[in-house]
């Protein structure tokens, strides 16, 4: 999904290039010479030093050390760097970003932790052909070149945020301390200077089932997504459609049933009957899992434009004869809810499988509208 | 852009890429409203010639070409659609290109997922400069009923596009981010009685190249439409433009609103939903946050689906929608373009047998069928004629005519003496004219000078057909060839033929009996014909090489030949020819 955070050490590899400093930083806290550093985790978290996920004026042996210790908290990249004093008041801020009116340079001799503080010190330029460049390098001490090179990175590299919080200049030389680059990842294809080894999302501890959707919407050109929201809700939902998965949703959350919902996920792009088949024996093993005591599945969506309904719910039929018995011991029941190509070949094999395990609530086509199916889906479970 | 003169226009669509499911569904939209030929006019794609659809219960061809300069002129006038489904890499590149080649090009609409935010932003300001409604990425397209419908949009299979009532329009315009949910909408408005002005999935990235503002502006500028139902999302800042519009009387219409993703709350880090775009950056762009400012503007903001279609009013669509119905389509193994039953009748290039008997020489008769239509020019015909009679024979010494004459002496029948004739027919002999003729394609088109065409051929060892002859030489021309000339004059300037003679006058230097013979003259004057007097274009001519049809002059002239060596042969009928064991010397 387009926008992605860069890790630090490789933003700042790409901007200290651009600036063309030099660059002393390690990605390895393992292997290091004698010298005071300082180790970061680098894993796109926010508020590294409340969660004690920096380690400050620590020798070489120390780094590892306190390597170990945080990766048994479950972290896995690091960013290491000579540890150099300085001056809070010598930091400055730095951003760029782009959107349907142009580039944008946001600025402050202010900078770190506390720019929010000192918002008003902020100064956004929107960027042209009549931009004063040499005004922009007094401003903000890096020359000219510099800030041009900066704009050349962000667009060569598909940046879509480069964020520059704190910086120092000593003797005309700039210091990046912290960096953090957000890329657009549909070009991972299209850029040298990173890759997809090189994007980085909090750290979240994976349910196994998580853990297969995400694989199989790594090999697949088809798009799948799954993610548990409350591992002993009542209500587990099996969608597709970007747009109709967060509407199912935002029914059942609109109807008071929240926290109800026991995942919010969705398959889209007109996968194979085998990948529906895995996605749903995801689902499927998930709600068997969840202790509530009455348990309901949706299935469906809107009006597909061009996915096959007979097709992917020919997998789905296949995970729910699997797991029927089971399902029907835990007193489980149905609602479907789809349109689109072949649907009524498609509804009418989900319903036999269905009816074969009594699991069978209701089964709609686009007559019914999504609501009026999700109030159909609430009713299996409200007392 | 106005919609009002979308209209009025004969929506003529070119598909970027291909997309068998899309392509049907729209052909099937143009069937259902009662056009009378299909919206696409061709498909650019590698690999084929042309592509088979069903219209309605029967079968019609897409023209296929590699790229859009292989487009026929008319083509390229008309086309005033792109659907692009290439991939996300090459819609920047490709949609570019066919902005800047297409004249008349009013509408894009982009199929791929995954295009860099970049791309999109640069696709803006060229769609602005150019006045051209560009829709996506990730758009399944839109839909203006009675008019067009290009990409997915309302459903890919003719029983769903009957479902959607979609076939003529109404007063409601339906604004989406949402692929999937576009179609829903559409559901919920016709499923209310009221008729769709026009549908437009905008594609759910960050920076979709029309954005929900100029969408609602198009809207609130068609005169057709009289109420807007929209579907956003979490994420990004469009809903507080679109307040902004309403506050500045710019949007003065009814918008019926759903925007989707309230849901999020119940994370503690919201998850990346489906779209690029849903993820919302903080707390201006949640759900909740964008549904209170739209309210605040006058939008009727739904919370549930089901409270859409209450919310609208104005005229009622009649409920017949009177669309044509489709029960019994069959995939035919073959297509043809030269004959076939019409009403239990032989028609041949769209007459009745006899009628074109009567009409046509047997020249022009050879010549249509050759190509494939019916030949008018005179001047083609008379040459074919004349091409026919000069290959007809040239003596019984020739390879071809030895192995008829042979197999005749073996007492084998006609079929099979014809067949081990023509069987000969190769590169090596009789094949030249079609050699000669794709050469001098080539070497016109390639740009290169006659010398660099020479000098190729001579870098590959290889010998250029069309080109030398065992007797005639410079001070000694070939008869047959001064006989051909009597076709040049030709209004292309007989470019094909003055580049032969180029070429000749450099390898003659070389060597007196390297002139052009009469196999690369034919070739060259056929060429300089069909141009001139058949329209055809350098990459026709090219396939007309490709597909053999100078070998078929030729094959079809000495089939007479070889017909008449073997009834010759037949009448004397001297027994087994043998050779004699000193007609082959044996090497140990």
């Amino acid at each position: 999904m387009p926008r992605r955070k860069l890790s630090e050490y490789r933003a700042k590899q790409i901007v200290t290039t651009a600036l063309d400093v030099p660059y002393e930083g390690w990605d390895n806290p393992d292997k290091l010479a004698d010298g005071t550093y300082v180790v970061k985790v680098d894993q796109a978290v926010k508020k590294r030093f409340k969660n004690g996920l920096v380690g400050l004026k620590l020798s070489a042996s120390e780094v590892k050390k306190w390597a170990d210790q945080t990766r048994e908290k479950g972290y896995e990249h690091f960013i290491v760097e000579p540890y150099r004093e300085h001056d809070q008041s010598e930091e400055r801020y730095l951003s760029l970003t782009r959107d349907g009116n142009g580039m944008h340079l946001t600025i402050s001799s202010h900078g770190g932790v506390d720019i929010e503080d000192n918002a008003d010190t902020l100064e956004t330029i929107t960027l042209d052909d009549a931009t004063d460049w040499n005004t922009l390098a007094k401003k903000t001490r890096l020359s000219a070149e510099q800030l041009r090179a900066l704009v050349d990175t962000y667009t060569k590299n598909y940046f879509t945020l480069l964020e520059i919080n704190p910086y120092i200049v000593r003797d005309g030389v700039p210091h990046i301390l912290d960096a953090a680059v957000e890329v657009d990842d549909a070009a991972a294809l299209l850029v040298d200077a990173w890759g997809e080894e090189d994007l980085r999302r909090p750290p979240r501890v994976l349910s196994d089932e998580e853990r297969t959707v995400a694989e199989l919407a790594e090999k697949s050109p088809a798009s799948f997504s799954f993610q548990l929201i409350n591992p002993d809700g009542s209500l587990f939902v099996l969608l597709s459609g970007g747009g109709a998965s967060v509407t199912v949703c935002d029914e059942i959350y609109s109807a008071g049933y929240g926290k109800e919902l026991a995942n919010y996920g969705e398959y889209s792009g007109n996968p194979t009957e085998e990948e529906a088949y895995i996605y749903t024996s995801a689902v499927l093993r998930t709600l068997l899992r969840s202790q509530a005591k009455k348990k309901a599945l949706f299935i469906g969506g809107a009006v597909a434009n061009f996915t096959d309904i007979a097709k992917t719910f020919a997998g789905i039929c296949h995970a729910i004869d699997e797991y029927g018995e089971q399902l029907q011991k835990h007193g489980v029941h149905v609602v479907v809810r789809r349109g689109g190509p072949n649907q009524e070949k498609g509804l009418n094999n989900i319903r036999a499988v269905l009816d074969k395990y009594n699991l069978t609530a209701a089964v709609y086509d686009q007559t019914v509208t999504i609501d009026a199916a999700v109030k159909r889906l609430i009713e299996e479970v409200a007392q | 852009m106005k919609l009002a003169e979308l209209r009025k226009t004969t929506p003529s669509v070119i598909m970027l890429g291909s997309h068998p499911g899309v392509i049907q569904s729209m052909l099937d939209y143009d069937y259902m409203i009662g056009r009378e030929r299909p919206s696409i006019v061709a498909i650019i794609a590698h690999g084929r010639k042309l592509e088979r659809y069903f219209w309605g219960e029967d079968e019609v061809v897409i023209p296929v070409v590699p790229k859009l300069e292989r487009l026929k002129k008319n083509v390229v006038e008309s086309c005033n659609v792109v659907i692009n489904v290439q991939s996300a890499r090459r819609v920047l590149s490709s949609t570019k290109a066919a902005i800047e080649y297409l004249p008349n090009l009013k509408i894009v609409s982009i199929f791929a997922e995954q295009t860099p935010e970049a791309h999109s932003l640069e696709l803006r300001e060229i769609a602005q400069q150019k006045d051209v409604l560009v829709v996506g990425p990730s758009s399944v397209g839109i839909l203006l009923p009675g008019v067009f419908k290009i990409g997915a949009i309302g459903g890919t299979q003719y029983k769903q596009l009957v479902d959607a009532k979609i076939a003529h329009p109404g007063n409601t315009a339906v604004i989406s981010t949402s692929g999937g949910m576009v179609n829903e909408l559409i559901h919920i408005v016709t499923g209310g009685g009221y008729g769709v002005s026009f549908a437009m999935a905008l594609g759910g990235d960050r920076y979709p190249v029309t954005d929900p503002m100029s969408a609602m502006l198009l809207a609130e500028a068609d005169e057709a439409t009289e109420q807007i139902v929209y579907f956003g999302e979490l994420g990004g800042t469009d809903e507080y433009e679109i307040a902004k519009l309403i506050d500045e009387g710019k949007l003065t219409k009814n918008v019926v609103a759903y925007v989707a993703g309230v849901v999020a709350e119940l994370f503690d880090t919201p998850p990346q939903f489906g779209h690029a775009k849903a993820l919302a950056q903080s707390q201006d762009e949640s759900a909740t946050a964008k549904k209170e400012r739209l309210r605040k503007s006058g939008v009727v903001v739904c919370d549930h689906l089901s409270e859409i279609a209450s919310n609208l009013s104005g005229e009622k669509l009649a409920d017949d929608q009177n669309v044509s119905v489709i029960t019994n389509r069959k995939k035919r193994p073959f297509i043809s373009h030269i004959s076939g039953d019409v009403d239990g009748d032989v028609h041949l290039l769209g007459h009745e047998l006899l009628e074109t008997v009567e009409n046509n020489s047997l020249a022009s008769l050879v010549l249509s069928m050759l190509l494939g239509k019916e030949v008018k020019s005179q001047k083609a015909v008379e040459f074919t004629d004349l091409v026919l009679k000069m290959l007809v024979d040239h003596g019984p010494y020739v390879s071809g005519a030895i192995n008829t004459i042979v197999t005749a002496r073996a007492g084998r029948d006609l079929a099979s003496g014809l067949a081990a004739g023509l069987l000969t027919i190769g590169p090596r002999f009789g094949g030249a004219i079609n050699e000669a003729s794709r050469g001098w394609v080539d070497g016109v088109t390639s740009g290169m000078s006659a010398k660099e065409f020479v000098d190729s051929f001579v870098a590959k060892g290889g010998i250029i057909s069309g080109i030398g002859h065992k007797k005639y030489r410079i001070d000694m021309p070939d008869p047959r060839v001064n006989m051909l000339m009597k076709f040049t004059g030709n209004s292309n300037g007989d470019r094909y033929l003055k580049f032969a003679r180029e070429v000749e006058a450099i390898t003659t230097q070389k060597k007196g009996n390297l002139i052009l013979n009469v196999d690369g003259a034919i070739g060259a004057v056929m060429l300089d014909i069909l141009e001139s007097e058949l329209d055809y274009t350098p990459d026709e001519l090219r396939e007309l090489a490709d597909i053999e049809f100078f070998n078929a002059l030729f094959i079809l002239s000495r089939s007479v030949g070889f017909t008449a060596h073997y009834l010759d042969q037949r009448r004397h009928d001297e027994g087994l020819f043998r050779l004699s064991a000193d007609d082959v010397r044996y090497i140990e």
